[in-house]
C-alpha cells in the first residue's frame, strides 16, 4: 500500500475492495464518476441514461471484479465494460439520432443544457446553443474518430491506455485524435472565441 | 533531431495540449511557433476547443456514490474473500470453546485441560457415527423404494410416467423465451 500522503492506486484499492473492504469500492466511484458519467451523457445524449447506465456499469464491475486483469489498467477495463453497455443500450434502444436543434425547437430533452457563469436570457440561449452545437459536432464526427475523442477528452484516458483499449498501434491513436479534433474545431469555431 | 515540416508541428500542437511531447519535442516546437503566426493561431484554437469541451461537463448526481454503494449486490466472489472465511472460522472457534466450557463445566476439575479435549473428541465421533447410520438408514429406505416400484408393473408405469412429465416441464422451461431485460443484462455480463 502507499505510504504517506500518496492516493492508492487503483489497482490497490480493487485489492483492498476483493480483501473485503467494500467501502474502498466508493473510492473508485468517486474517482470515475464524473468521466464515466460525461463519457456515457456523450454516447447516450441524455443524462439520466447516463447516469443509470453508469450506474448499472459500476455494479456489473463489482460483480465480477475477481475477474479484473491487474496487468492492465483499471480505467480501461472499467470504458471498455462502458463502451459495450452503452453500445449494447444504444442498439436496445433503438436511439434517433435527430437533429438537436429541430428537439430543442420542440422543447424537449434539454439535456445539453451546460453549467454555465452567464447570466441573463442572452446567456442562457448562447449556453443552450453552445451546448447544442457541442454534442452536435460530436455526434456527426465518423465513429472511428468520435470514439477516440470521447475516450479522451470525457474519459481522460492517456493515449496509451486509448491504444491498449482499441488494440492499435499509438502513432495511429495519436493521428485519429489529432484530425478528430481538427473536425470538431471546424464544427464549432463560432464558438472557440467565447 | 531534424527540423519537422509545417504539418508535424501542427500535430505536435495537439500532442503538447494532451502532454504528449518529450523535452526535445517540445523545445523545437516553442522555436516554430516563435516563427509561425499559423500555427500559433492552431494552438489557441486546439487550447481554445479543449476549454469548451471541459466547460461543457455535466455535473454528476450528488448522491451518485451512494446510490451506487446502496445497489451493490453481494457478488459471488465475496463469499471467497479472506474476510467472509475469517468471520466462519470465528464462529465456529467461539462454538466449540463454548462447548468446551460447557462439557468441562461437568466433569472433574482433575481433567480439566485432557478430559475437555476427550469430551470434545467424543462429541465429535458421536455426531460422526449418528451422520453414518443416518446415510445408511437413508439409502436403506431408497433401497425399499426401489424394490417397490419395480415388483408391480402398474407401479413401474406410473413411475415411468412420471418421469415422462418431468422431463417434458424441464423441456418445456429451457425452451421458455427469455424476457428483453434478461438477455440483454446477460449479453452486458457476457462482455466483461
Amino acid at each position: 500500500m502507499t505510504r504517506g500522503t500518496e492516493q492508492p492506486t487503483d489497482e490497490e484499492l480493487v485489492a483492498a475492495v476483493l480483501g473485503g473492504d467494500q467501502e474502498r469500492f466508493g473510492d473508485l466511484i468517486e474517482r470515475y464518476q464524473a468521466r464515466l458519467v460525461n463519457y456515457l451523457f456523450r454516447l447516450l445524449r441524455n443524462a439520466d441514461d447516463a447516469h443509470d447506465l453508469a450506474q448499472e456499469v459500476l455494479v456489473k464491475v463489482y460483480q465480477v471484479l475477481d475477474r479484473y486483469d491487474p496487468q492492465y489498467k483499471f480505467s480501461t477495463w472499467l470504458f471498455r465494460v462502458a463502451q459495450n453497455a452503452a453500445i449494447d443500450q444504444i442498439r436496445r434502444r433503438r436511439l434517433k439520432v435527430v437533429s438537436l436543434r429541430q428537439e430543442d425547437d420542440e422543447g424537449e430533452n434539454r439535456d445539453w443544457d451546460l453549467p454555465s457563469p452567464e447570466r441573463g436570457p442572452y446567456g442562457d440561449m448562447r449556453n443552450r446553443e453552445r451546448g447544442g452545437a457541442i454534442q452536435e459536432a460530436i455526434d456527426t464526427l465518423p465513429w472511428e474518430y468520435r470514439e477516440l475523442i470521447l475516450l479522451r477528452h470525457f474519459g481522460e484516458l492517456p493515449y496509451e491506455e486509448i491504444a491498449k483499449m482499441k488494440q492499435m498501434p499509438l502513432g495511429t491513436v495519436k493521428n485519429k485524435l489529432f484530425r478528430g479534433r481538427q473536425m470538431l474545431k471546424e464544427k464549432l469555431q463560432d464558438f472557440l472565441s467565447d | 533531431m531534424s527540423r519537422p515540416d509545417h504539418n508535424t508541428y501542427r500535430e505536435w500542437l495537439t500532442l503538447d495540449a494532451d502532454g504528449m511531447l518529450d523535452g526535445g519535442e517540445r523545445a523545437l516546437l516553442d522555436d516554430h511557433l516563435a516563427s509561425c503566426a499559423d500555427c500559433r493561431k492552431e494552438r489557441d484554437e486546439t487550447l481554445a476547443l479543449d476549454a469548451l469541451l471541459q466547460r461543457s461537463a455535466l455535473p454528476v448526481r450528488a448522491d451518485f456514490r451512494e446510490s451506487v454503494m446502496s445497489a451493490l449486490p453481494t457478488a459471488g466472489w465475496e463469499a471467497r474473500s479472506p474476510r467472509a472465511w475469517r468471520f466462519t472460522a470465528a464462529v465456529i472457534v467461539l462454538l466449540g470453546a463454548l462447548a468446551a466450557a460447557l462439557m468441562s463445566a461437568g466433569s472433574a476439575p482433575a481433567s480439566s485441560g485432557l478430559g475437555t479435549l476427550a469430551a470434545v473428541g467424543g462429541m465429535l465421533q458421536a455426531a460422526v457415527v449418528a451422520g453414518a447410520g443416518l446415510l445408511g438408514a437413508s439409502w436403506k429406505g431408497l433401497g425399499m423404494v426401489i424394490d417397490k416400484v419395480i415388483a408391480s408393473p402398474v407401479s413401474l408405469g406410473a413411475f415411468g410416467f412420471l418421469v415422462l412429465c418431468l422431463n417434458l416441464f424441464l423441456v418445456s422451461l429451457i425452451r421458455r423465451k427469455r424476457p428483453v431485460g434478461a438477455a440483454a443484462r446477460s449479453r452486458i455480463g457476457s462482455k466483461l
